[in-house]
């Protein structure tokens, strides 16, 4: 193979993609998929964290209260979140379906010693994004409540879980690992998957466009040909992963280990390059090779995703700087399997 | 009847062809891969994904405490000492001594710390279950009733936070008729057993995997009751996971059908479908019927499959119209495979984001009801939508999806298929054939109108992302990316027009070009406006799209000058002024909304 064959394959393919400009399509694409990201976690840290979104809203909520005094009206009157009112049950669900109370409670009068259990049954406005804050926020109120029954009824417990003492809950920290367990892994992997779809256009639209044979006819081979575009996609790899991370860090998200992430991710995308590639040549056919290959992407990722220390694990652990010597290893797992790629890729040039 | 039998025939062949190749080549490792991936996703259920391993480090001096942390995969434990972790301090996020938890206060230490609250909770809870009296360790129980709220769309539509009592004096009363609600009874309608099997379902409910599982087989065993610590949010996001199980066979039919079209460019196969005596309509329709029937198929099993209703199916309908006439554009206008890739790659996601965002807010917002997927959430929760609800979230799909055809169509031919100019000119070379040379004036017009479905999709698109960012920014975003993206659209026709004549159009060409764009504008806004999108415009938002409905003189006005900044751009220094132009026009949009908002016109 000759070195200088292979580089003019790579000016060739990289000349193509800044002519056609697509290159900056898939990079808005990218960044659509980190706003899209944003989107999400806006949403679910409202949903599993209401004191996140109490920095936007710092709304009371009405909450009917029906049925006979027990400790949880205190506990409800105490919190800042709730306005109880003492309502008769049926005008309290009357005014709940009007959304004028946003939750109602009924609570029986079983006496906390009693061996029955205490049945609270609470009344919501279905399927809505607001009940779903006012659950979060009641858990908190009948879990205390929960505390006090059990502490009544402690004589009758053989066994009491190891007792621990948790500092009160500090805000912040809700994003951590959203955006360094699965951002950071997301945004360095996505150039990988996109590289790995551009081999297959690039190799299969040779054998398509029949301009194989042209090339081949001059001094390059064919397997220089393959290395070269296979290179070249794995060129833009660590370009586009360094400038995702350059990016979060200016978006006040400090990224570890950058050129250890960057290692990582050019090696892992090397694999699935090269399994993008030995299908663009065994099909030597767009849509069956892009098939293929995307279904089999799905099994491998979901595979990977489920083997403990996998190297996108690994690089949540990088970026956040938990991980120890033992990536090394793991890089040069993959290193090998890429080798072991590559040979195939290289038996399957052979003929040319 | 010859019409129908040559899309028939047309369809067979596609059929015969793509299967053909198909079974040849790709069934017998697809079903391996099938089977590779039900493989893999049951060893993924059952040992969980493992992304966030060891991101924390906790040091513990306590065997049993070292075991609650060991369990969870996050968490990368030590255990020593008390003095000799206490001196290390600094190298771990938690330390445990004595029963006593210290966390650094760093963002990382917060969330190490939050993870362990939840660790311990679901340590605590399994010791509880363990307990010999159920009753003493579970006192208290929570059955909660869902009831149908008789307020809707109105009360949130305007921005109001239903049920909030901020600044209400009165308590609250109802305004309506009660009806009476029984007592419900203290005791709880389940036997010790089937409790317990509750509980130990909700102890490994937290794996996300076994959550979606659930969704999909629908077995819950005792609804809507549960201890304190069960009582979570009940997520709508489950629903809208089953919305990507229907968009993604979508997407890789529409995959194939772009392929297939594209193919026909390369290998030049379709001369000789050209060349037969069928018209452009007719070989587009026989092409895309197959690709339709195997989206319409797919749906229906997987209808039938989750056994939700049949009527999923109707809202599904217009997003497969549309997804196969942008298929078959996108077949049409690349160059090269790369830029197939980037293009439908790029298509897809943005239409997944317009499906997908809006149904986030089912129930909470009339917005959401722009999706037609939101539709397929409330049939899937058996709640049924009425013939309104379905002509305001599909009308703008069907409208895209027509007008894209139409393009495709009219550009249906040997030149147009077989040309190799980059991927912007032949966008702009497809406009110009679907505008007509006799009658420039009457085509621009027409063109405006059908550009505004597009309009309303991409600010709709605008709305429903800037809707979570605090107040004053998301409007004044929204009026930028508002007026910017109407320009854009306003000056397409009018670009076209100019690249057909160059800096030679005359001036009154030019303005007659303006005033019909500037006509066809204002009467496609009216007309969609009208027909459907009355609810929106009651809230601030909706103002500020659509503020040009109240007075007709002030829009119409507003368009003509803003193309006319474009226009005169154009004529004055060539296409560079093209950008500058739309930039001007932007800002003068902006500068007339946000006087509209401020309430000094009209």
């Amino acid at each position: 193979m000759n070195g200088n064959h292979v580089w003019i394959i790579v000016r060739k393919e990289l000349r193509g993609l800044y002519s056609e400009k697509t290159i900056i399509l898939a990079i808005f694409l990218q960044l659509f998929v980190a706003m899209f990201s944003a989107f999400l976690m806006v949403g679910l840290t409202a949903m599993y964290d209401p004191a996140a979104i109490s920095r936007f809203s710092t709304a009371e909520y009405g909450v009917g209260y029906a049925g006979s005094d027990s400790a949880l009206l205190e506990y409800l009157e105490e919190s800042p979140d709730f306005r109880v009112y003492r309502m008769d049950l049926s005008e309290a669900v009357a005014s709940l379906k009007e959304r004028k109370v946003s939750a109602v409670l009924y609570v029986p009068d079983t006496p906390p010693q009693s061996d029955d259990p205490v049945k609270v049954t609470l009344y919501l406005i279905q399927n809505d994004l607001q009940t779903a804050v006012i659950e979060t926020k009641l858990r908190d109120v009948l879990v205390k409540f929960e505390d006090d029954l059990r502490a009544a009824r402690a004589d009758r417990l053989d066994t009491r879980p190891a007792e621990l003492h948790l500092p009160p809950a500090r805000p912040g920290g809700g994003f951590f690992e959203f955006v360094y367990g699965l951002l950071v892994p997301l945004l360095v992997f996505l150039p990988a998957i996109v590289a790995s779809a551009l081999v297959i256009d690039l190799i299969t639209e040779e054998f398509q466009y029949r301009t194989l044979e042209t090339l081949v006819s001059t001094p390059i081979s064919f397997r220089e040909i393959v290395a070269g575009k296979i290179l070249a996609c794995e060129l833009l790899v660590p370009l586009q992963g360094g400038a995702w991370l350059l990016l979060l860090s200016a978006n006040g998200i400090p990224v570890l280990h950058v050129p250890e992430i960057l290692l990582h991710a050019s090696a892992a995308s090397l694999i699935l390059i090269l399994l993008a590639a030995i299908a663009a040549l065994h099909y030597r056919e767009r849509s069956d090779a892009q098939f293929v290959f995307s279904a089999a992407l799905v099994v491998v990722l979901l595979l990977v995703l489920a083997l403990p220390g996998n190297p996108l694990a690994i690089l949540a652990r990088l970026a956040v700087g938990a991980a120890g010597a033992e990536h090394w290893l793991s890089l040069a797992v993959l290193l090998l399997c890429s080798g072991a790629l590559a040979a195939i890729v290289h038996h399957r040039t052979r003929s040319g | 009847m010859g019409a129908i039998s040559s899309i028939l025939t047309i369809a067979r062949w596609e059929v015969g062809r793509s299967l053909a190749a198909m079974s040849r080549n790709v069934l017998p490792v697809s079903g391996v891969l099938l089977l590779a991936l039900v493989l893999v996703s049951g060893f993924a259920a059952q040992g969980g994904v493992h992304l966030q391993d060891g991101i924390y480090r906790a040091g513990v001096d306590d065997p049993e405490h070292y075991a609650i942390l060991a369990a969870d995969g996050r968490f990368d434990v030590d255990l020593a000492g008390g003095d000799v972790l206490l001196r290390q301090r600094e190298s771990y996020d938690l330390v445990v001594v004595a029963g006593e938890v210290l966390s650094r206060d760093t963002e990382k230490g917060r969330a190490a710390l939050q993870a362990l609250e939840r660790d311990y909770d679901r340590y605590a809870a399994s010791v509880y279950m363990q307990q010999e009296d159920l009753f003493a360790a579970y006192p208290l129980w929570v059955e909660r009733e869902y009831v149908e709220s008789e307020l809707s769309f109105p009360a949130t539509a305007g921005g109001r936070i239903p049920g909030a009592s901020s600044g209400r004096e009165r308590d609250p009363a109802p305004e309506w008729a009660v009806v009476e609600v029984p007592a419900p009874p203290p005791t709880l309608g389940f036997t010790e057993a089937e409790l317990r099997s509750e509980l130990a379902r909700g102890a490994t409910a937290d794996d996300s995997f076994e959550r979606y599982t659930q969704v999909l087989s629908r077995d819950r065993t005792l609804e809507g009751c549960t201890i304190p610590a069960l009582v979570s949010p009940s997520l709508p996001f489950d629903t809208i996971v089953l919305v990507f199980v229907f968009i993604f066979p979508l997407y890789f039919v529409s995959q194939f059908c772009m392929m297939s079209v594209m193919n026909e460019r390369v290998e030049r196969k379709g001369e000789v479908l050209l060349s037969a005596p069928l018209r452009p309509s007719q070989i587009v329709a026989g092409k895309l019927l197959p690709y339709l029937l195997a989206m319409i198929l797919v749906s229906l099993a997987l209808i039938l499959a989750l056994g939700a209703p049949l009527s999923v199916l109707l809202p599904l309908l217009p997003v497969m119209l549309l997804f196969l006439a942008s298929a078959l554009l996108i077949g049409m206008l690349s160059r090269s495979f790369k830029e197939l890739s980037f293009v439908s790659i790029f298509f897809s996601t943005i239409a997944t984001a317009y499906i997908f965002f809006p149904t986030v807010f089912a129930h909470v917002h009339a917005i959401s009801l722009i999706s037609p997927l939101t539709l397929v959430v409330l049939g899937l929760q058996g709640e049924g939508f009425g013939p309104a609800d379905y002509f305001y979230a599909t009308a703008l799909f069907y409208l895209t999806g027509a007008a894209l055809l139409y393009v495709g169509v009219a550009n249906f031919h040997e030149e147009r298929l077989f040309g190799q100019s980059g991927f912007l000119s032949r966008a702009r070379e497809f406009v110009d054939s679907s505008l007509s040379r006799e009658r420039p004036l009457a085509s621009l017009l027409l063109l405006n109108i059908l550009l505004i479905p597009f309009v309303f999709m991409v600010q709709m698109m605008e709305l429903v992302l800037f809707f979570n960012l605090p107040m004053p920014l998301s409007l004044l975003l929204l009026i930028l990316c508002a007026a910017f993206t109407e320009e854009v659209a306003k000056s397409i026709g009018l670009y076209t027009l100019f690249r057909r004549e160059g800096c030679g159009t005359p001036v009154n060409t030019l303005l007659l070009a303006c005033i019909a764009t500037a006509l066809g504008f204002l009467a496609g806004e009216k007309l969609l406006l009208f027909a459907m999108l009355a609810q929106i415009t009651h809230s601030i938002f909706g103002s500020i799209l659509f503020s040009s409905l109240q007075v007709l003189w002030w829009p119409l006005l507003l368009h003509l000058t803003a193309t006319g900044i474009v226009a005169i751009a154009l004529k004055f220094t060539g296409t560079r002024g093209y950008i500058p132009g739309i930039l001007l026009a932007t800002a003068v949009h902006s500068l007339y909304n946000l006087r509209l908002i401020a309430g000094w016109i009209g």
